[in-house]
């Protein structure tokens, strides 16, 4: 019944009562936003980096060898001689290295050539149909499969580098052999092939200018001589001396070995080693400055709509002492005064809540479409996170006790016989 | 019924009010009347438990409420005493029906919604009930007040100046209104006025000088 009253109370005001759950809700939601995002960013780029400690490829910047090589959003640095990359590769410290060769696109999808440890370094399992074995056989992730609806036995053509727009490749048609399973992580968006593919396709284009550019695999202009005409029919191999790859992700026995060789392999080679562990702590710290802001700008909508509602409970407790008095002529003890002050309040921000929490989750599946466009990373709106979201609603209770604090003990200091007599 | 014993009262040190001693039957009417200043409104607060005095008895079916706590006052008054004021008070935000629910509610824990269409239907305006109070006129809100004042059939019922801001007509009902419901709930009727249209209307009066 008080909680009732309370209810009737705060509607019979809209105005004052729609500002304040307008304002809560927006706080709300942007910390909701945050909370979630943080999280499943951080899972994102954490469960990716599971089992690799070091990332061999071309000198540049670190963060962009990580970001392409392993979370395949940026431009790759360059390419590296498959020949010095093999002799890290077979180093006694390593204990697995996967090499990785970029090639191109099918429909914005990237076409990457590597072996079958990248697929089992992921859990990646084929569910449907084989593994690659030959040159132009490819295994697509799954979600890649589910978008774009393929199956096993389909056969595209790549567009040339990583713009969707890219030339096409219409020498060599790829061939569907198997759906990899859903694994969550970045392999989900790719489709993988052999490495001698990724030679293949470009060994015909050598003279095209274009294919110049850096990430893009090309065959060095003398080797190609030789096999401009010998090797026409004949599919390229691994063995394939003089070839370039994109990167190496190395796992390392030898702790020591991990921090040496970021210093020893730039030194030496050509190449660099990064420790994505370390890029990734780094893209947090960067990115921690605009969340610290954004949380900070939240919390102070969250202040002012607590000033919003006391100010609102404190100019009515004037107009309503009368009414105040009258509950207590009728048998409502003081303390029940000061419960209806407090539900009052607290009925606001559970509401300001209820509609922050949905519309966060509303907003970060619109970020999560526009980030599944550029970066192929998706967001779920709908997961809880119960301790970071429970902090959040205790929160925003505390800022309604707070807020009516004052309004409430006047409300229980009420002298009833002098409101009465002076009305 | 209702009386009272040696009752003083003070806001401040200079000035004591001590007020007569009085006695009322359940089911009959006493008048309090007085000039301005005199204290009436103050004796009337006295006897609701709203204000305590400084010395006195007042005895309300045999229960002294002067030697009870707060909160048991504020239970017994919703309980046993019923108060119509001489301007109506409402939870505006409820409608009038919600208004007598919420009294009876405060009082005895229940909401007593057939006692309190029955009430709206004597006093009248039963057709008014889904309204909110300041939908209505004076006339009606002061019925509304009497509706409210008897939803928990009190032992004394308090009126005070009941009639003061209506016109002849409105006043002339609201006396009787009020005069034959005290008898059918069998409470004890006070009433604190300086209304001469009422005065002559009422054998038993007190006099505040």
């Amino acid at each position: 019944m008080i909680t009732k009253l309370a209810w009737k109370n705060i509607w019979f005001k809209p105005l004052n009562t729609v500002l304040s759950v307008i304002l809560l809700t927006s706080s709300v939601a942007i910390i909701t936003t945050l909370i979630l995002v943080e999280k499943q960013f951080e899972e994102k780029f954490s469960s990716n980096i599971e089992n690799v400690d070091l990332v061999l490829g071309a000198q540049g910047s670190p963060l962009q060898l990580i970001l392409s090589s392993v979370y395949q959003v940026d431009t790759p640095t360059g390419n590296i001689s498959y020949d010095s990359a093999k002799v890290w590769m077979n180093h006694p410290f390593v204990e697995k290295a996967i090499p990785l060769a970029f090639g191109d696109n099918y429909r914005g999808y990237k076409i990457l050539g590597t072996t079958a440890d990248y697929l089992a370094k992921y859990k990646a399992k084929v569910v449907d149909g084989d593994l690659f074995k030959k040159n132009f056989e490819v295994v697509v992730g799954a979600e890649i499969a589910q978008k774009l609806n393929l199956k096993v036995g389909d056969e595209f053509y790549g567009s040339h580098g990583d713009a969707e727009e890219g030339e096409v490749h219409d020498d060599f048609a790829y061939t569907i052999v198997g759906i990899a399973s859903k694994t969550g992580k970045v392999v989900d968006n790719l489709i993988v092939c052999t490495i001698p593919t990724v030679w293949q396709m470009h060994h015909q284009h050598e003279e095209n200018p274009a294919h110049g550019e850096e990430g893009h695999i090309h065959v060095e202009g003398e080797h190609e001589h030789e096999h401009e005409h010998e090797h026409e029919e004949e599919d390229m191999t691994i063995e394939e001396p003089n070839m370039e790859i994109t990167a190496v992700l190395l796992k390392i026995r030898n702790q020591m070995a991990k921090l040496t060789w970021q210093r020893v392999i730039p030194q030496n080679t050509k190449m660099q080693a990064v420790s994505p562990a370390f890029e990734v702590n780094r893209l947090f710290g960067l990115f921690g400055i605009g969340v610290t802001a954004l949380q900070y700008l939240a919390y102070g909508i969250m202040l002012i709509s607590g000033i919003s509602i006391f100010i609102a409970l404190y100019t009515t407790l004037k107009e309503r002492e009368a009414e105040f008095a009258l509950l207590r002529v009728n048998g409502a003890r003081r303390f029940q005064l000061l419960k209806i002050v407090m539900i009052e309040s607290l009925l606001l921000c559970v509401v300001g809540f209820v509609f922050g929490s949905v519309l966060g989750r509303v907003a970060l599946s619109m970020l999560s479409n526009a980030s599944e466009a550029d970066f192929k990373m998706s967001f779920d709106p709908y997961t809880f996170i119960w301790q970071k979201e429970g902090i959040l609603l205790a929160v925003t209770l505390l800022v309604g006790c707070i807020a009516a604090l004052i309004p409430a003990i006047k409300a229980y200091h009420l002298n009833i016989s002098k409101t009465l007599a002076n009305a | 019924m209702i009386s009272t014993k040696n009752l003083r009262f003070s806001y401040t040190k200079e000035q004591e009010f001590i007020f007569p001693d009085l006695y009322c039957e359940a089911g009959s009417t006493l008048l309090i009347t007085g000039d301005s200043g005199k204290g009436k409104t103050t004796y009337l607060h006295i006897l609701a438990g709203l204000l305590s005095p400084n010395a006195g008895e007042i005895s309300i079916d045999n229960t002294d409420i002067v030697s009870l706590s707060e909160k048991e006052v504020d239970q017994f008054r919703g309980k046993h005493i019923g108060v119509v004021f001489q301007k109506s008070y409402f939870i505006a935000a409820l409608t009038v029906l919600e208004n007598l629910e919420m009294a009876s509610w405060l009082a005895t824990g229940k909401k007593h919604t057939k006692r309190a269409k029955k009430l709206l239907t004597q006093l009248g305006i039963e057709n008014q009930a889904a309204k909110l109070p300041s939908q209505l006129s004076i006339g009606q809100q002061q019925r509304v007040s009497i509706a409210r004042a008897l939803i928990n059939e009190p032992k004394v019922l308090l009126a005070d100046e009941p009639t003061s801001s209506l016109d002849d007509k409105n006043a002339e009902n609201v006396i009787a209104l009020l005069t034959s419901l005290s008898k059918e709930y069998k409470a004890a009727l006070l009433i604190v006025t300086h209304d001469g249209r009422i005065k002559e209307k009422f054998i038993n009066k007190i006099t505040l000088v």
